[in-house]
């Protein structure tokens, strides 16, 4: 290894990369963009489900029942139809997702002390949503079906109402949310993104950059002079490294100050970890472009290798917790979902090193398969 | 009179012919390009394939207790705690062991169940039950912290019914709401007909920009784009052959992926009119070749193409409810929403496919589509026959 | 220094045995062998395609092959770990104007990009870089971005890149091509220069024949084989005959004739070039005398054959010509009579282009008629590319006007356009796609009606000889081949009007006249008017008319005759000589006032108002020098002499004003 030709590779390409204008500006702007836009834009708290009743009794008490929906935040309430036919067509065009339908006779049956089976439809497209709606109903049920229960209890045992309440209730759940109190989607789903936005970039930039060489025939110059492979690889990288690394630090700032998710790891332990995370996907960026011969393939190779994996196997959207085998196997050929870890382990959950050792290492091993492979496959006397 | 028609005629005539001459250069091109062909395989069928295999579903959690009461009661409330949600992981002994297991990750839920449990029940005080849900992922704390207040809820319930002595079978006589919920289109909440239908729409959005933008930085680089514009064709002519090219290639791809994976593999029912999807998807893939043009004329250079597509495809998939919900926007970005026009390819290609909505249904968000896309694609025509005046 | 200095028995610099390189199926090198000499330059010519890229790159150490051995400075290069021991001795410049130079970075960035790479220490540097940038007369642009260069000034970047590390060996992989001749005589003297001073080899490719004589020695490659190798005096000495010049009225007639009996005859111009084989110059002109009998010949001359002449009878002898299936008097192809106009068909009327920062295109106006071949000559980057591109349509001019046919092609009627044609610079076409198809797509974009279509695409194919190949990817096919495809590509529809952008670059000789055989017939039997554009000084002869284009601006423009007529008037003749030390002997003619003397090669030529005053005065300056004059002939002046004197003529004029 001799420092000064990888620091002449190094500064030539930083150069390069200086002059070409809209590509540094770009290397830039569309980390923190993407981080803008989906931090503001992915949220996991579903509110608002437009949803519509069908009420064949229209007594005060299914009123009642109905208006622990319509005031609730997560429904929108849509207004009421005249029969149940109504539904199909307002479903499928997905003006609502969910539909009550409360039967005639509602509020005699329950003050004559008899059940009473109201129908849920709800749409079942979006898996996520639909859970989460059932939930939202099965909450509010719940609750009303407390109350009837305790005035039940209230008016048979002659019991004051307070005490049948907790009779009809006697244990509650008491939920604590750890790491994220207000189990805030924003804290999780923008400290995750750094993940994803240090996937998706370095790569793109790596590939693009060495497969121009290569097109262009510059490349020539390296094959021809005495520089080594090693001294090549790691001048031509450490500007797009660097540029990562820039971009860990404003990304950082942003999950930390924008979104307010709370920074409670260990600062040096974190941005280290970063760093290898970076070198590994700068790393995933050269073996692409080692495989492809043009700038159109490197596009296409990246998008296949980052893009799709990078959102369905990191934990993203999809905690890998509840994927099943496959998926899980899947997921952890990627490098993505350990720094996920390292990531929602410093930011929210204050763990460090001690924890987090595991998935150091991973990234480490992955780095170092990586860059050994490329050296491997980079050659100065090629066969074509 | 009658000739002005033939001469309008032949000129027509020689017009089409022209563009279905480019459109086929185009097809073979394509056909040509085992890279593309990989990708497009790839995308479209093992990618799909891959979605199908991934859930949103809260599956197997672990929850940990810690049980100082050790009584029937516990005992019961504990095992309700079971699959498909939920994995019991054992017991720790006390609260800073069950604190431990969520910091490494080991644990999602750690249930805390106080010493005389039982007894408070039984003597009909209420008890709580401390639960601490590791929420630093917001889906997962979500759902575990739903699906244990229902369990806890329901818990609740029984007990209060069993100390008043009522029985489960005569619930008739207890004033209560039986909620009865019927999941439409899929019933059995099967992630499998989610998850590669949205990877579906989401690979043809990719495609769709991602093609057309290469294509027409490809021939800017290459020089071939001189020599066509030399020619009798009309720039008109030499774009709308790609777009029609590309279309084709994305309905093929789109087709695979539908009968072979969809259907095949994952069963969905595909209860609409596949000839409308088809015809959604035309106008869909038209709409993104305009942001892919307009792409092509912004940069001068293949990575900036890239760089830029990124910058337009990420949002737009983002904002489209293809990976969240529209539900789960700010509602700033929900009316954002409409001018993304995947938003309403997404919500017509499940309406589509699992609903099996029909064009009587549909017509005002085609509309919608079809109104964006001709901006959109208007637009981007404009911008690249712009660059040659 | 010199040739008699060179002891044979020292070990070769490099040694090539039974070489051979394969690009999956496609065979690029079969069975090359050769020794470079210590001090010398060795030249490698040929066609694209021939080999020489791979054979220089395997000798560079950046290419692995699958035959043979190569050693370099004793070293056998046969692995990675070899190459890597000798490339601290190499210097490799690859080909492509300026492709590996870095277009963003300044020409110092460059430069010390490379110094760093090849860990030059500072001080060397300094003193290296103020020699070579001088020596190049770069050093005036030392913070011009290397993509604002001229091709000739990235090309010498290249070179002093090249050289920074005073490397033993360098490796030149076409240089010159594409560059302005003043550029190319720049580059020729440094070369020569530098390798005087030290001990250096170089191995030099060009796509030139006319730079053969720059070689000591050299080895003619077609299609991965040696053709021919050694000294070029040698190689002609080999290929015995004459080659006969024809001035005749009756073109047409003397051709079908000539061809018959003739396999390398060449319409040139108002002239015929014929190579009789193997007899002496009477012998020859009895020949062909006898053979034309009843046509009336106006002049006829005997000549040395060129080394392109015995390039192509070699190429002939080794049977590696291909088929020649048509002769041009039975290319008859376009339907019916054609329209016998002898009127304007492209007109350039001021026509000037502006880029970001420079003018590209300045004022250039000329005509064309119908049934006229006309050349724009010129370096890469002299402007005649977007002088085409303004007169056909794709690039807005910025003033002035260009007109085809009698329509502004921006605005010209779909009608109008189908009456033309136009090939694109480089190779265009759709190289995924195979040559009918390629085709067919033309002649449906042509609008070619659907019946004739076919008719058509089998006549083009005939006319540019393409039956063999018609079903392989044009991609895949030798630069001559794709070039008569992307020729018939633009004559499939029957234009009156061609455009043809660089056409024969890269192409081999017999491809070449092919490709001129065409042309010739199109303008004269079918009355086509061609527009094209060259860099080479060679073909320029076969225009009826040429328009000299440098820095945008044409410089001259009149035949090819009459452009060599006025030169003579102007300068006088040039004077050929040969002396010893040459290098010596330049600079002692430049002190003697002829400021224009330039290498040659190993000779010097300079141009001269009164032969024998100055062929008295320059014998007596050297041999007051102890300079030996080996020779000294007066000679009629080149189009290439021409063109170098214009453009010292014009940048003298700039510098004045």
């Amino acid at each position: 290894m001799n420092s000064r030709r990888i620091f002449a590779v190094a500064y030539k390409e930083w150069r390069e990369i200086v002059r070409d204008r809209l590509f540094l500006s770009l290397a830039f702007v569309v980390p923190v963009s993407l981080m803008l836009i989906f931090g503001y834009g992915i949220n996991l708290d579903v509110e608002h489900i437009p949803f519509a009743v069908v009420d064949h009794d229209k007594s005060a008490l299914s009123r009642d029942y109905l208006h622990r929906y319509i005031d609730s935040r997560y429904f929108a309430y849509q207004g009421d139809l005249a029969s149940e036919r109504e539904i199909g067509p307002l479903l499928a065009d997905s003006r609502i997702r969910l539909a009550i339908i409360i039967p005639p006779r509602f509020e005699e049956n329950l003050m004559a002390g008899r059940s009473v089976a109201i129908q849920t439809l709800i749409d079942g497209t979006f898996t996520f949503r639909t859970s989460s709606s059932k939930g939202y109903v099965i909450a509010i049920n719940a609750a009303f079906n407390s109350e009837l229960l305790g005035n039940y209890i209230s008016q048979r045992l002659g019991i004051p109402l307070e005490t049948a309440r907790e009779m009809a209730q006697p244990v509650t759940a008491e939920l604590r949310y750890m790491y994220n109190q207000e189990i805030k989607s924003v804290w999780s789903i923008a400290t995750v993104l750094m993940m994803f936005v240090l996937m998706i970039t370095p790569p793109f930039l790596t590939a693009l950059g060495v497969v121009r060489e290569k097109e262009n025939g510059s490349i020539y110059n390296i094959y021809a002079s005495t520089v080594t492979r090693g001294e090549f690889l790691i001048g031509k990288l450490a500007p797009y490294v660097g540029i990562s690394i820039l971009n860990i630090l404003i990304l950082w700032l942003m999950v930390a100050r924008l979104f307010g998710a709370p920074f409670k790891g260990d600062p040096l332990f974190f941005f280290l970890a970063s760093v290898i995370y970076v070198i590994c996907t700068t790393g995933i960026g050269l073996l692409v472009s080692l495989l492809v011969r043009t700038q159109v393939a490197a596009m296409m190779m990246t998008v296949v290798v980052t893009v799709v994996p990078s959102v369905l196997y990191s934990g993203l959207l999809v905690p890998i917790a509840s994927m099943d085998p496959a998926g899980q196997f899947e997921a952890h050929l990627f490098p993505a979902m350990y720094y996920t870890d390292i990531i929602l382990g410093s930011f929210l959950k204050g763990v460090g090193m001690e924890q987090l050792w595991g998935k150091v290492l991973a990234l480490l091993i992955y780095a170092i398969v990586l860059w050994t492979a490329s050296f491997l496959m980079f050659h100065k006397r090629p066969k074509s | 009179m009658n000739s002005d028609w033939y001469i309008l005629r032949t000129r027509l005539g020689s017009w089409f012919s022209r563009l279905m001459a480019m459109t086929a250069k185009e097809l073979i091109q394509f056909g040509r390009d085992t890279l593309l062909l990989f990708a497009i395989v790839y995308l479209f069928v093992f990618d799909t394939y891959m979605a199908g295999n991934i859930t949103m579903q809260l599956n197997k959690a672990v929850v940990v207790v810690h049980d100082a009461d050790h009584s029937a009661a516990s005992r019961e409330l504990i095992y309700r705690f079971r699959q498909p949600y939920f994995k019991l992981g054992g017991e720790v002994l006390d609260n800073h062991a069950g604190q431990r297991l969520l910091d490494q990750g080991r644990a999602l839920v750690v249930l805390d169940i106080p010493p005389d449990f039982a007894h408070d029940i039984k003597k009909g005080t209420s008890v709580d039950v401390q639960v601490q849900v590791d929420a630093s992922n917001a889906v997962l704390g979500f759902l575990a912290s739903s699906y244990t207040a229902q369990i806890i809820g329901q818990y609740g319930f029984d007990q209060a019914l069993t100390s008043l002595g009522i029985d489960e079978r005569a619930l008739e006589n207890v004033p209560m709401v039986r909620n009865e919920y019927r999941v439409w289109y899929n019933p059995n909440q099967k992630d499998t007909w989610f998850m590669p239908i949205s990877e579906l729409l989401v690979v043809i959005t990719i495609m769709g920009i991602m093609l057309p933008a290469a294509a027409a930085v490809r021939e800017k680089e290459r020089g071939t784009i001189e020599q066509l514009l030399v020619s009798p064709l009309t720039p008109i002519q030499i774009l709308l052959s790609k777009v029609i090219a590309m279309t084709v290639v994305i309905l093929l791809g789109t087709a695979m992926s539908l009968f072979f994976v969809l259907h095949g593999v994952f069963a969905v029912p595909m209860k609409g009119s596949l000839i409308l999807f088809f015809a959604v998807t035309t106008i869909y893939s038209f709409t993104t070749a305009g942001l892919g043009l307009y792409i092509a004329t912004l940069s001068r250079n293949l990575a900036q193409a890239a760089l830029l597509a990124i910058l337009v495809l990420m949002p737009m998939i983002f904002l489209s409810g293809a990976w969240t919900p529209p539900e789960a926007m700010p509602m700033g970005l929900r009316q954002a929403m409409y001018i993304s026009p995947l938003f309403y390819f997404i919500e017509m290609g499940y309406a589509i496919l699992l609903k099996g909505a029909g064009l009587d249904i549909l017509w005002d968000s085609l509309l919608g589509l079809a109104l964006l896309g001709g901006l959109i694609f208007g637009f981007g025509v404009w911008r690249f026959r712009r660059q040659f005046k | 220094m010199g040739q008699t200095s060179l002891v044979n028995d020292d070990p070769p610099v490099v040694r090539v045995r039974e070489f051979v390189k394969r690009y999956r199926k496609l065979k690029a090198a079969d069975g090359v062998s050769l020794d470079i000499r210590c001090g010398e330059i060795y030249g490698l010519i040929g066609p694209d395609g021939a080999g020489k890229s791979s054979l220089m790159k395997a000798i560079a150490g950046v290419l692995s092959f699958e035959g043979g051995s190569i050693e370099v400075f004793g070293q056998t290069i046969d692995s990675e770990a070899a190459a890597e021991k000798v490339k601290g001795r190499l210097g490799f410049m690859p080909q492509g104007l300026g492709l590996n130079l870095y277009p963003e970075l300044s020409v110092e960035e460059n430069i010390d990009f490379f110094a760093e790479l090849r860990e030059v220490t500072p001080v060397l540097l300094a003193e290296r870089k103020r020699k070579l940038l001088a020596m190049t007369r770069l050093d005036r642009f030392l913070d011009r971005p290397m993509k604002l260069l001229s091709g000739g000034m990235k090309q010498k970047l290249g070179l002093v890149c090249t050289l920074i590390h005073e490397p033993d060996l360098i490796i030149l992989d076409e240089p010159t091509t594409g560059v302005d001749p003043v550029s190319r005589r720049d580059f020729w003297t440094i070369l020569t220069q530098l390798l005087r001073e030290r001990d250096v080899t170089a191995l030099v490719s060009t796509a030139y024949m006319d730079e053969a004589e720059r070689f000591q020695r050299l080895s003619l490659m077609f299609g991965g084989l040696v053709v021919a190798k050694g000294a070029p005096e040698v190689i002609l000495h080999d290929v015995p005959g004459t080659l006969v010049e024809l001035t005749i009225a009756a073109q047409v007639d003397a051709l079908v004739r000539l061809e018959k009996r003739f396999t390398q005859v060449e319409a040139v111009g108002s002239k015929i070039k014929v190579f009789v084989p193997d007899v002496t110059p009477q012998a020859a002109s009895a020949q062909i005398q006898e053979l034309l009998t009843g046509i009336k010949i106006e002049q006829i001359q005997v000549e040395k054959p060129r080394l392109e002449d015995a390039f192509i009878a070699l190429l002939h002898r080794h049977h590696l010509s291909g088929k020649e299936e048509d002769s041009p008097a039975e290319m008859v192809w376009r339907d019916g009579v054609p329209p016998r106009g002898d009127g304007i068909a492209i007109v350039a009327r001021e026509l000037i282009c502006d880029f970001d920062h420079f003018r590209a295109v300045d004022r250039v106006s000329f005509e064309v008629r119908q049934g006229e071949i006309f050349g724009l000559l010129g370096a890469n980057g002299a402007g005649k590319t977007t002088v085409i591109k303004m007169l056909t349509g794709i690039r807005p001019p910025t003033g002035g006007a260009g007109t085809v046919a009698g329509a502004d092609m921006r605005r010209a009627s779909q009608s109008v356009k189908e009456r033309i044609g136009y090939m694109s610079q480089a190779f265009s076409l759709y190289q995924d796609m195979t040559v009918q198809e390629n085709l067919r797509l033309f002649a449906r974009i042509y609008g070619v009606p659907g019946r004739q279509i076919s008719e058509r695409i089998d006549r083009v194919i005939q006319l540019a000889g393409l039956g063999p190949v018609c079903t392989q990817l044009a991609g895949k096919l030798p630069m001559g081949i794709r070039q008569r495809l992307a020729l018939a590509c633009a004559l499939v529809h029957g234009p009156l009007v061609l455009f043809l952008d660089e056409p024969t670059s890269g192409v081999d000789p017999i491809g070449r006249r092919r490709f001129w055989k065409i042309l010739v017939h199109l303008a004269r039997v079918e009355h086509v008017a061609i527009l094209l554009t060259t860099h080479y000084m060679s073909e320029a002869e076969h225009c009826d008319r040429l328009a000299l284009m440098h820095a945008g601006k044409v410089i001259a423009d009149d035949t090819p005759a009459a452009l060599k007529t006025a030169l003579e008037q102007e300068a006088g003749q040039v004077l050929d000589l040969a002396a010893e030390p040459v290098l010596s002997a330049l600079e002692a003619l430049e002190q003697a006032g002829f400021t224009d003397a330039a290498l040659f090669g190993r000779r010097i030529h300079l141009l001269v108002k009164d032969v024998d005053e100055a062929t008295a005065r320059i014998r007596a300056w050297l041999s007051e020098r102890d300079i030996r004059l080996l020779d000294i002939t007066p000679r009629a002046p080149s189009l290439e002499d021409v063109f170098v004197y214009r453009i010292l003529q014009q940048e003298r004029q700039e510098a004045t004003l």
